[in-house]
């Protein structure tokens, strides 16, 4: 392992505002060579600034960047991956309709006479996913556009690898991978520490940073608050740090009190869905483990009335249902909270108010004469019961933090609530602090009598929420049961051993 | 500029030879795409050939005048399928193929051809670079932005000579060739310009870095940004080509009809988008290929000539290419799912 007092990248009093918002207040943070150096902290403290400045992107108004202990400017994203610098960004950027080889080389594309040298560019491509060890990226001619996330993020990651590499960022970069994958870019990592990369690892899991960090360095309203070593790791001052306030037990599990069964699926065959059977009761949580792109967000929609039904059965207190629509969906009482919440969950250019009373217009919205009254009322009731924060109804939904949008997102549907609520991946690139409000609200929601199907790739998030947990794969639940009969060891086994045959298979 | 650390590296005979081959297949591959659309080629000139009176459609003069006839919204087409591959739009083409006459019939006297020459390709590319720097620079949609300097072209070109046309003089040979020469007694000059055009930008689009980059911004703009691609001077460019096309076009017509009329070009961007959708290009960006605009190009110039020719009123001409462009968008949009689906 090289030197870690060798400093290779230092930051000292680095500020930056965007039309008079303050985004940085003067950051310090320093990085080994041969460390990886975890930065925390919530949505908004200022962590995608920090690294777009390193990266190229912004430049700072004020403070000095070292690296090797000399000054630089990196006043462009060229710039910066010719001092060796490489950003992995949270949000996937790659041109879907090209290739995986075109993407590689995208913005320094080999080249003759000005001629592009496709043929060149696919065996270079092909080289370095043997040089970096990457087969199952598979044939490099294919678009990525085709490729699932994780595949997408194994090319980004290939992509930062290419040429002299000295400081790797990675902003959040297990948030769609499973278990099994988290675990191999990790061991990644670590083979690049012991050349001498400096790593810098930005994550909400503290799962992830418990695994990998020697240090991590907390920022908060754009201020670096403290740096612990990983050796002697202080996690309550960590969230103390983080959320500028004390934080509770980890993961709440709510009340379990189940009532009659409310939903049945019976042999459910849908695209993904393959003759998937279960039932939920009144008041309880049933958690959908499983790797990314297992199927449950096809189980999800299938269940909305997203994607048509093939075969089997939906019961709604016994009664079979017609889910042809979300409309469907919704008047027997079924509604999701997507994934995506931006693209699925809201409508970004309108205001927090807007988004709020969407789902209600039947309620205010009739006849001529629309009830302003009402309107106001649905917006108040669900600012206040969900603490959504700021609760001013006619600000942009699009300026709230991941947490606070994932609760209008919820929020929207509680004016009359639903009997069962499809939550897909609700804490994805959410704060701790928001993540903790989330985690209340599923115990109200259960103490109102709801049902809760819950989709997470977080393990430890499903296995402690969930009073019964099914365990996904391929299309299909493998193992279904009360949580507190499962271990974590047996999930992974049950999981990533079904992930090695399925790469196998492919 | 060049990247001298790939050039160096293996023996450049071989390096050219497979880049070649490269851009070879990558255009195969795209060709392979284009088969139905070949497909409907081949199937409208049987029927126009039954239809038309006489036979006389498939008779190589009959098709030298087709290509002809094609060669002008081809060119603006290439142009186009630039802008509408990084996501834009450029509704001023028309009305820029009749400033781009003026300009240049009216510079054709005082300053002798080359110059109107010069004039009309660099009117249509001043255009251009406007529509260009709005675009990359302001938040503006470019649907807005063109369709502003789409009124501002057709403006200055009535403007020009108080609505009047301008007769090109019997003496300007040179000029007139543009439109009406004959190579070897047979090849209209308009379409090998036309050809000129379409080798440049296929190549442009398919062979260079430039058109690699202009595919990552069509299909993530971030992506290209964060890649450290410029993406404000790429899209200039782009705009810049598509209104020097636009320019190439207005002169073309105005030699053809032996004068520049103010008013010509009226409707022109509209078949010229039709043609590019037509081949392919997907209006969201990223997607599409010049050979596959050219096809779209002929197919409609195919029809208009046929229908024309078969005796059928112009009023259902329209209503039957409305109806062929909307069935063969929606075939590809139905075929592009279904590719998408099993993948």
């Amino acid at each position: 392992m090289a030197d870690p007092s060798t400093c290779l990248l230092e930051l000292r009093g680095i500020c930056k505002s965007f039309g008079g918002i303050q985004a940085l207040r003067g950051v310090d943070f320093t990085l080994h060579e041969g460390e990886i150096h975890v930065l925390l902290g919530e949505n908004g403290a200022g962590k995608s600034t920090l690294i777009k400045i390193i990266g190229g992107v912004h430049q700072p108004d004020a403070g000095e960047i070292r690296i090797g202990n000399v000054p630089v400017r990196i006043p462009n994203v060229r710039a910066a991956e010719r001092l060796g610098i490489r950003i992995i960004h949270q949000e996937l950027v790659l041109a879907p309709n090209l290739s995986i080889a075109e993407n590689l080389f995208l913005g320094r594309e080999p080249c003759r006479f000005g001629f592009l040298d496709r043929g060149r560019m696919f065996r270079d491509a092909e080289r370095l996913k043997t040089e970096l060890d990457l087969p199952e990226i598979g044939d490099v001619r294919t678009p990525v556009g085709q490729l699932s996330v994780a595949r997408q993020q194994l090319v980004e990651i290939a992509r930062a690898l290419t040429g002299a590499l000295r400081i790797l960022v990675l902003d959040e970069p297990t948030a769609s991978l499973s278990e099994a994958e988290t675990e191999a870019l990790f061991a990644k990592l670590r083979r690049l520490r012991s050349q001498g990369v400096g790593i810098i690892y930005i994550s909400h899991r503290l799962e992830d940073i418990e695994r990998i960090a020697e240090r991590i360095t907390v920022l908060r309203d754009g201020r670096s608050i403290g740096t612990q070593r990983a050796g002697n790791l202080d996690v309550p001052q960590l969230m103390t740090w983080i959320a500028g306030r004390e934080v509770k037990d980890r993961y709440p599990r709510p009340v379990y009190q189940p009532g009659e069964v409310i939903l049945s699926v019976r042999n459910l065959q849908a695209p993904g869905v393959h003759n998937v059977s279960f039932d939920v009761r009144e008041g309880e949580v049933l958690g959908f483990a499983g790797l990314v792109g297992a199927g449950r967000t096809e189980l999800a929609r299938a269940l909305v009335g997203l994607s048509p039904i093939y075969g089997g059965e939906v019961l709604l207190n016994g009664r079979p249902l017609r889910l042809r629509s979300p409309g469907d969906a919704r008047r027997a009482g079924i509604v999701l909270v997507p994934e995506d919440r931006k693209r699925e969950g809201l409508i970004l250019t309108q205001t927090v108010g807007f988004n709020l009373a969407l789902p209600w217009t039947r309620l205010w919205a009739r006849g001529i004469v629309p009830n302003y009254t009402r309107r106001t009322a649905i917006i108040r009731n669900a600012i206040r019961n969900f603490s959504i924060h700021p609760g001013n109804p006619n600000q942009s939904v699009a300026s709230l933090s991941g947490g606070n949008q994932q609760k209008v997102v919820v929020a929207k549907w509680m004016e009359q609530p639903p009997r069962v609520l499809i939550l897909d991946e609700p804490t994805r690139g959410v704060d701790v602090g928001a993540r903790e409000d989330m985690f209340t609200i599923i115990g109200q929601l259960v103490t109102q009598r709801m049902a809760v199907l819950l989709i997470s790739s977080d393990l430890p998030e499903v296995m402690n929420l969930s009073h019964r947990l099914a365990l996904y794969r391929d299309g299909r639940i493998v193992q279904e049961g009360p949580a507190a009969n499962f271990t974590p060891e047996a999930v992974m086994m049950e999981l990533t051993g079904a992930a090695s045959k399925g790469k196998m298979a492919q | 500029m060049r990247n001298a650390e790939h050039g160096n590296r293996t023996s450049k005979g071989t390096l050219a030879l497979s880049g070649w081959r490269q851009l070879i297949a990558t255009l195969v591959s795209a060709a392979q795409g284009l088969l139905p659309l070949l497909l409907a080629i081949a199937v409208l000139l049987v029927l126009f050939s039954l239809w038309v009176p006489q036979g006389r459609f498939l008779r190589f003069d009959n098709l030298i005048d087709l290509a002809q006839q094609v060669s002008v919204n081809a060119i603006l087409a290439f142009g186009l399928t630039l802008v509408i591959l990084i996501g834009g739009i450029d509704l001023s083409v028309g009305a820029v193929v009749a400033v781009a006459g003026v300009v240049s019939v009216s510079l054709l006297t005082p300053a002798g051809p080359v110059v109107a020459f010069l004039g009309g390709i660099g009117i249509g590319a001043l255009f251009g670079l406007f529509n260009g720097l709005f675009a990359a620079r302001t938040l503006m949609p470019p649907f807005i932005i063109t369709l502003a300097t789409m009124l501002v072209a057709r403006g200055f070109a009535l403007g020009f000579n108080e609505s009047r046309p301008l007769p090109v003089g019997e003496e300007q040979h040179l000029f007139l060739s543009l439109g009406n020469a004959r190579w070897w007694g047979w090849l209209p000059m308009p379409v090998i310009l036309m050809l000129v055009v379409f080798v440049f930008s296929t190549i442009l689009l398919h062979g260079t870095r430039f058109g690699q980059h202009l595919f990552a911004i069509g299909g993530n703009r971030e992506a290209a940004r964060l890649a450290g691609i410029a993406i404000a001077t790429h899209e200039v460019l782009v705009y810049v080509f598509c209104g020097a096309c636009a320019g190439l076009a207005g002169m073309i017509h105005a030699s053809q009809l032996y004068s520049a009329e103010p008013a010509a070009g009226q409707g022109y961007e509209l078949s010229a988008i039709a043609a590019v959708v037509l081949g392919g290009t997907s209006f969201s960006g990223g997607v599409g290929s010049v050979p596959g605009t050219l096809v779209g190009a002929i197919i409609i110039g195919i029809l208009d000539k046929g229908l024309n020719q078969a005796g059928v009123h112009f009023s259902l001409q329209y209503i039957v290419k409305g109806g062929v462009i909307l069935a063969a968008v929606w075939y590809d949009v139905f075929r592009r799912r279904v590719k998408s689906r099993q993948a």
